[in-house]
C-alpha cells in the first residue's frame, strides 16, 4: 500500500499508486481514506504537504480542494488549520509581493469554496479587498498611477480565479459577484491601458496606430471571463472533482477566514514629473511583471476549437508548471504532457513556451532552462513535438525582420543549442534561398549566426556535414581557420619577426613579466616606437596562448602587466582590442573571449571597448554581424554583474554591522550592569564582584565593539566602491549613447529625413504580410516559402537603422534599471532635441517611457 | 521551489573519497562550490565548446580540463567554474544530461577544485558508451532525409585532433592550477591536506573574484618546474585510487547506476 505522502504527491497522475489509471473519483478515495487513517498520528506533516502540494502543484488544486472538503466531514479542527495557515501565507505573500504566491493562494481558497470549506462570501471580501486596493492605487489624488502594474496584478488575480469557482459563486450568490463584476468594470475604465511598445516580441513598425485598437492584457481576460460567464461558467479545462461529492460536502462546516490587507501604496509623490512617473512604473513593472505575452506564431486553425477561457487556463497550468518544478527535469515534462484538460493542446504548449523563451525585458529564467523543456519534450511526446517546434521556427524565421533585435539573439542561441543536442539535422534547403538576399538581409543574418553557434557548440567540419544537402550554404559558415598570427614567418617585417622571436623565447626561458618590460623599455620602444611594439608584444602573447581558453588565461596571468605596461590609456586599449580582433578574425568567439578576459584582468576598460566598437570600420559591420554587440553585451554585461556583486556585499554587510551592533550594545549593557551593581557594595567603589568576571566582560565587550567598528569599516569601503562604480556605469552610459546617437544621427537623416517609421521606405512587403495577417504556417504551404523572401527589398542603409535601432532599445530595455539613476543626466546631454525622432524613440521604448507627442 | 521531488540534502550521489573533511562537511562544501563536475566527455571536446555552452549558465571563471597524465591530452572530464553560486546550480540543472559532441554529459556540483584533480588516470581507449544514446534518439526532431551514417560522423571526429597540453610553443605553459600552498601537499600527507583543504575552500567559494583576479596568484605560480610534475602526479596517483570520478570509462557500472539514480 503506498504512503498517504505519495498518494497525495501522485494524486490525478498516472502513476504506480493509482495503479497506472485515472479516475478522480477513485484517486480521491483512496487518497482520502489513507489520510483519514493517518490523520491522528501525522497531523501537523500532512497539514504541512498538503498546504505544501497544492501550492507547488496548482494544477491539481480541484482534487486537493475536495479532498479538504471531505476531510472537513471527518476533522473540522483540522481543516480550520488549514484555512487559518492559508489566510496568514495569503497575507505574507500580499506583505513581500509574491505574485506567485498570490495567485495560487487565491485559485486555492476558491476551490475551497467548491468544497464548502470556506463561505462563497468570504472569498467575495477577499476579492473587493483587492479590488479596492486596485482601484485606490491609480486614483490620481488618492493613489500612485505609476504603481497601476499592481493594481493590474491584483485585477488579474480576481479574474484567474473565476475558471475554478465562477459558476458555484455565481449559484449561491449572485448578486455579490455581480457587484465584483461592476468593479472590475469601473476599475478598467479608469485605469490606463497598458503598451506594449518596448516589450512586443514582433516590433510593429507599421502599426503605430493598432495599439489603441488592441486590447491589453489585462481587458483580454476581461473578456474572456466575460465569454465564459456567457457561456454559463462552462469550460473544459477545470475539472470539477467537488461535483462526485456534492451531496456529502453540503454537511461541511464552513470556516472562517480572516480578513486581509493590502498594503498602502507608501511612496505616493506630491507630483510626478514625467521622469519620476517613468521611474516608479518601471519599478512597479519589475515587481508586477506581466506573467506572458502571447506569441500567436500559429496559424489559428491549430488551437481554434479551443476556447479562449479554456486557452487561459492551459497558460495558467503550464506557467506554474514551469516555474515550480523547474530544475525538476522527469517530472516537468511529465507534468505539461499530462494536463487535465480533454483536448489536445502541444501548439498551445510550443506557443507557451516561446513566448517564456521570448519573453521581454527577462523571462523568468535564463533562457537555457526553456531550451531544456523543449528538448525533453520532444523526448517525451516524440510523434507531436518535434514537428510543432519545427513549425514554430518557420514561423519565426518568416517575420525575423520584425523580431525584437534581443529576441532574434536569443533564437539563434536556443536554435543552435537546441539542434546541437538533435544531432543538427535541420532541413537547410527550405532556407537555402537567404543566399539570394542581400548580406544584410535578416533571414540571412540569422542562418548565418545559428551556424556561427553551431560551429561554437561542435566543430567546422561537423556542420559542414549538416549541411551537406544544401552545400552552398557553406558560404554562410564562419571561416575555418584558426588564428591568424602575422609573425609565422619572415616574408614581412624582418624586425618584427624577429622581436617576436626574441619575445617567444624569453616567455619559454620563463623570463618575469618585469624582465620583459625591461627589456622592451630599453631595447624595443626607442627604437621601433610604441605601435611596432605593442603589435609585437600583443601578436605574440596571443599566439602563445592561442591554444586554449586556460592557455589564454595563463599567459594573461603572467603576462598581463607587460600588456598593461604598454597600453596605459584608452587610445593604446583600443589599438589593442584592434589587434585581438585582428589576430581571432576566424573566430568570433575567441575575440570575444580574449576581450572578455583583458577586461575582467582591467587591462581593458569597458569605455575603450565601447568607444573601439564604434569605430568606423566596425560600424559598417552592424547590420551584417553579431560580432561586434556580442562584444558590446559582454563588456555591460561584466559591468553590470560587478556593480550586481557590489550590491549583494553591501546588502549583506549592512546585515552584519546590525547584528554586530546588536552584539556591542549587549556586552556593553551587561558590563555596565556588572559595574552599576560594584558601585553598590556597602556605598563603597569595592571591586568585590568577582574580578575574573569584570575582566572577561570588558575584553568582551571592546572586542565586540571593535568587530562593529571594523564591520562598519568594511561597509563603507564597500560603499566608496560602490559610489565609484556607479560613476564609472553613468560614464559608460553617456558613452554608448553618445556613440549611438553620433553614428545614427547622419544615417537616419539621410534614410528616413526627420520621418517618423510611420512609412519606411521599401517595407511594403513586410506591411502586406502584416495586413493580410496570414499565418505564416498556412503560407508556406500554399505559396512555397520563397514567396515572401523575393520580397525582401530593405536597402543596406535602411537595414543597417533598423538592426542599430533594434539594439539602442534592447540594451536600453535590458539594463533600464541601471539607465534610470542617470536619466536626468542622459536627457541633458545626449536626448536633446536635436537628436532624431526615432532614436529618441528607440531609448524611450527600451525603457518603456512615454513618448512625447 | 520544486522541493516536493528533491530531498535538499542528496545533492549529489558521490561521495568523493579524497575529500578531507567529514560528511557534513562535505556537503556543505557542494551547497556552497561554484564548480562544477563534468563527466562523459568526449575526448575531443575542447575548452572553446565547453565555453560556449556552460556560459549560457552564466558568466564562467575558470575550465580546467581533465588530462590523461601520460598523454597530457584530454580524456573525458572537466571543471568549469563560476563567479556566481545561482549560475552554478543553473548549469547542475539545466546542463547535466543535455547532449555535447554527441555525447550525454554529466554535470554535478563539485567540492572545489584543487591542483592535482585535473590528472585522470593513464589507461585509455573505450571511450565511447553508445547506450546512452539510445534515449536521445536524433531522429524524432523531424522524419527526414534518412539520417546521416554513423561511420561519416566517426570519421569526422577521427579527423579532430585532441588539444595537446603539454608540448608546442607553450610547453611551459601546461595549464596548472596551483593553489597557494602547494608546496603543503607532498610533505604533509594526509594530515597536511585537510589544511589544505580548509583554505582552498575558503579561497575559492567565499567571494568572487571579478574585481581582484588580477592580484590572485602570486608570483610564485610561475616558477613552476617541469621537474614537479612527476612526483606530482604519482603523489596524487595513490588518492585518486578511489576516487569514483576518476575511475576509468566502461570499468564498471557504477557510473550507469548513478545516472540513473540521479534521473
Amino acid at each position: 500500500m503506498s504512503s498517504w505522502r505519495s498518494l497525495i504527491l501522485r494524486i490525478g497522475e498516472k502513476s504506480p499508486e493509482y495503479s497506472g489509471v485515472i479516475d478522480f473519483k477513485d484517486h480521491i478515495d483512496a487518497c482520502f481514506g489513507a489520510v483519514r487513517r493517518e490523520l491522528d498520528h501525522s497531523e501537523d506533516d500532512i497539514l504541512t504537504f498538503l498546504l505544501q502540494c497544492s501550492e507547488q502543484l496548482p494544477h491539481k488544486v480541484p482534487l486537493y480542494g475536495t479532498l479538504i472538503g471531505l476531510l472537513n466531514l471527518e476533522n473540522e479542527d483540522f481543516v480550520k488549520k488549514i484555512v487559518e495557515s492559508t489566510q496568514k501565507s495569503l497575507q505574507d505573500a500580499l506583505d513581500s509581493g509574491d505574485c506567485n504566491r498570490i495567485r495560487v493562494l487565491l485559485r486555492f481558497l476558491t476551490v475551497l469554496m467548491c468544497s464548502k470549506v470556506i463561505q462563497p462570501s468570504s472569498l467575495v471580501v477577499i476579492f473587493e479587498t483587492l479590488l479596492s486596493s486596485a482601484a485606490t492605487i491609480v486614483d490620481d489624488e488618492k493613489g500612485n498611477p505609476s504603481w497601476q502594474a499592481r493594481a493590474d496584478f491584483y485585477i488579474t488575480c480576481v479574474l484567474s480565479c473565476l475558471p475554478w469557482g465562477g459558476s458555484e459563486l455565481v449559484e449561491q450568490i449572485p448578486e455579490e459577484v455581480e457587484r465584483v463584476m461592476v468593479g472590475i468594470e469601473a476599475y478598467l475604465s479608469i485605469r490606463r491601458k497598458v503598451s506594449d511598445v518596448g516589450l512586443s516580441v514582433f516590433e510593429e513598425i507599421n502599426k503605430i496606430d493598432k495599439l489603441h485598437v488592441e486590447q491589453d492584457f489585462v481587458e483580454d481576460l476581461w473578456s474572456r471571463i466575460q465569454d465564459l460567464s456567457k457561456n454559463s461558467w462552462k469550460l473544459e479545462s477545470v475539472p470539477r472533482p467537488h461535483l462526485l461529492y456534492e451531496a456529502q460536502l453540503v454537511a461541511g462546516k464552513s470556516h472562517d477566514f480572516g480578513p486581509i490587507i493590502c498594503q498602502e501604496q507608501s511612496d505616493t509623490p506630491v507630483e510626478l514629473s514625467r521622469l519620476n512617473f517613468g521611474r516608479q512604473k518601471h519599478e512597479a513593472e519589475l515587481k508586477y511583471p506581466q506573467r506572458i505575452r502571447r506569441l500567436n506564431i500559429f496559424s489559428a486553425s491549430k488551437t481554434e476549437d479551443i476556447q479562449p477561457i479554456d486557452r487561459f487556463v492551459v497558460e495558467e497550468y503550464l506557467l506554474d508548471v514551469l516555474f515550480y518544478l523547474n530544475g525538476c527535469r522527469k517530472e516537468c515534462a511529465a507534468c505539461m504532457v499530462g494536463l487535465p484538460v480533454p483536448f489536445r493542446y502541444e501548439y498551445l504548449m510550443a506557443e507557451t513556451i516561446f513566448s517564456q523563451l521570448l519573453l521581454l525585458p527577462q523571462p523568468p529564467f535564463k533562457p537555457i532552462y526553456y531550451t531544456l523543456v523543449i528538448i525533453d519534450l520532444c523526448k517525451s511526446l516524440p510523434g507531436a513535438f518535434p514537428a510543432v517546434v519545427a513549425g514554430a521556427v518557420r514561423a519565426l524565421f518568416d517575420r525575423i525582420s520584425e523580431l525584437d533585435m534581443e529576441c532574434r539573439t536569443r533564437l539563434i542561441l536556443w536554435f543552435s543549442h537546441h539542434l546541437s543536442n538533435f544531432q543538427f539535422i535541420w532541413p537547410w534547403d527550405e532556407w537555402a534561398h537567404v543566399l539570394e538576399l542581400p548580406k544584410w538581409a535578416p533571414q540571412r543574418v540569422f542562418v548565418q549566426e545559428v551556424l556561427d553557434r553551431e560551429v561554437r557548440l561542435s566543430y567546422w567540419d561537423k556542420v559542414k556535414q549538416s549541411i551537406e544537402s544544401t552545400p552552398a550554404l557553406e558560404e554562410l559558415l564562419p571561416p575555418k581557420g584558426g588564428p591568424d598570427f602575422i609573425y609565422t614567418s619572415d616574408d614581412g617585417d624582418k624586425t618584427e619577426y624577429t622581436l617576436s622571436k626574441e619575445l617567444n623565447s624569453m616567455v619559454k626561458g620563463r623570463k618575469t613579466a618585469r624582465d620583459v618590460i625591461i627589456w622592451l623599455e630599453e631595447s624595443v620602444i626607442p627604437i621601433n616606437g610604441l605601435d611596432v611594439t605593442l603589435r609585437v608584444v600583443v601578436q605574440t602573447l596571443l599566439d602563445i596562448g592561442s591554444k586554449s581558453f586556460t592557455h589564454l588565461i595563463t599567459v594573461l596571468e603572467r603576462y598581463g602587466q607587460v600588456i598593461a605596461k604598454i597600453c596605459p590609456n584608452e587610445e593604446t586599449q583600443i589599438m589593442l582590442i584592434s589587434e585581438v580582433s585582428s589576430f581571432w578574425k576566424n573566430s568570433a568567439q575567441t575575440t570575444a573571449i580574449t576581450i572578455d578576459r583583458m577586461m575582467g584582468y582591467r587591462l581593458i576598460s569597458n569605455l575603450a571597448i565601447v568607444k573601439w566598437v564604434f569605430s568606423p570600420t566596425n560600424i559598417d559591420l552592424f547590420h551584417t554581424t553579431d560580432r561586434l554587440w556580442e562584444i558590446l553585451r559582454n563588456a555591460l554585461n561584466k559591468t553590470y554583474n560587478r556593480i550586481s556583486d557590489l550590491r549583494k556585499e553591501i546588502s549583506n554587510l549592512k546585515k552584519s554591522v546590525v547584528k554586530a551592533e546588536k552584539i556591542a550594545a549587549m556586552a556593553k549593557a551587561e558590563l555596565d550592569g556588572a559595574e552599576a551593581k560594584l558601585m553598590l557594595v556597602d556605598g563603597e567603589p569595592v571591586v568585590g564582584e568577582n574580578p575574573v568576571r569584570m575582566k572577561r566582560l570588558k575584553s568582551n565587550a571592546e572586542r565586540t565593539k571593535e568587530d562593529e567598528v571594523s564591520t562598519r569599516e568594511s561597509l563603507e569601503s564597500k560603499e566608496a566602491l560602490f559610489a565609484r562604480a556607479l560613476e564609472e556605469n553613468e560614464a559608460l552610459f553617456l558613452s554608448l549613447y553618445k556613440h549611438f546617437s553620433t553614428v545614427l544621427m547622419e544615417r537616419l537623416h539621410e534614410t528616413f529625413g526627420e520621418k517618423t517609421m510611420d512609412h519606411p521606405v521599401g517595407d511594403s512587403e513586410a506591411m502586406a504580410v502584416d495586413e493580410d495577417d496570414t499565418p505564416a504556417m498556412e503560407m508556406d504551404k500554399e505559396n512555397g516559402n520563397s514567396k515572401r523572401n523575393v520580397g525582401y527589398t530593405i536597402g543596406e542603409k535602411e537595414q543597417w537603422c533598423l538592426s542599430t535601432l533594434g539594439y539602442v532599445k534592447a540594451f536600453s530595455r535590458q539594463y533600464a534599471s541601471e539607465i534610470w539613476p542617470h536619466m536626468d543626466r542622459l536627457e541633458e546631454e545626449v536626448l536633446t532635441e536635436t537628436i532624431h525622432p526615432l532614436f529618441r524613440k528607440a531609448v524611450y521604448s527600451g525603457l518603456r517611457l512615454q513618448v512625447d507627442q | 521551489m520544486a522541493l516536493l521531488f528533491k530531498d535538499p540534502n542528496k545533492i549529489s550521489a558521490y561521495r568523493d573519497r579524497r575529500f578531507p573533511g567529514t560528511q557534513e562537511e562535505y556537503e556543505h562544501a557542494l551547497q556552497t562550490s561554484t564548480t562544477v563536475y563534468i563527466g562523459n566527455m568526449s575526448f575531443y571536446t575542447t575548452e572553446e565548446q565547453l565555453y560556449e555552452l556552460f556560459s549560457r549558465a552564466g558568466e564562467i571563471k575558470k575550465i580546467v580540463m581533465g588530462l590523461d597524465k601520460n598523454t597530457k591530452t584530454p580524456c573525458g572530464f572537466c571543471f568549469v567554474m563560476y563567479y556566481s553560486r545561482e549560475d552554478t546550480e543553473d548549469a547542475v540543472k539545466y546542463i547535466s544530461g543535455t547532449i555535447l559532441d554527441d555525447r550525454p554529459i554529466r554535470v554535478d556540483f563539485d567540492w572545489g577544485f584543487q591542483d592535482g584533480r585535473q590528472w585522470g588516470r593513464g589507461r585509455s581507449g573505450g571511450q565511447v558508451r553508445d547506450e546512452y544514446r539510445t534515449d536521445y534518439d536524433p531522429d524524432i526532431l523531424l522524419s527526414m532525409k534518412g539520417g546521416y551514417g554513423k561511420l561519416v560522423q566517426k570519421e569526422l571526429e577521427e579527423q579532430r585532433q585532441v588539444v595537446d597540453y603539454g608540448v608546442g610553443s607553450l610547453g611551459s605553459f601546461q595549464p596548472t592550477h596551483m593553489p597557494h600552498n602547494y608546496g603543503r601537499h607532498g610533505g604533509g600527507g594526509g594530515h597536511g591536506y585537510g589544511g589544505s583543504h580548509r583554505h582552498g575552500r575558503g579561497d575559492y567559494h567565499r567571494k568572487r573574484y571579478r574585481e581582484d583576479d588580477r592580484d590572485r596568484r602570486g608570483p610564485d605560480n610561475s616558477k613552476r618546474n617541469s621537474e614537479d610534475e612527476p612526483r606530482r602526479n604519482s603523489d596524487h596517483d595513490s588518492r585518486q585510487e578511489k576516487n569514483p570520478r576518476f575511475r576509468e570509462r566502461g570499468d564498471s557500472d557504477e557510473e550507469e547506476d548513478d545516472r540513473k539514480r540521479q534521473k
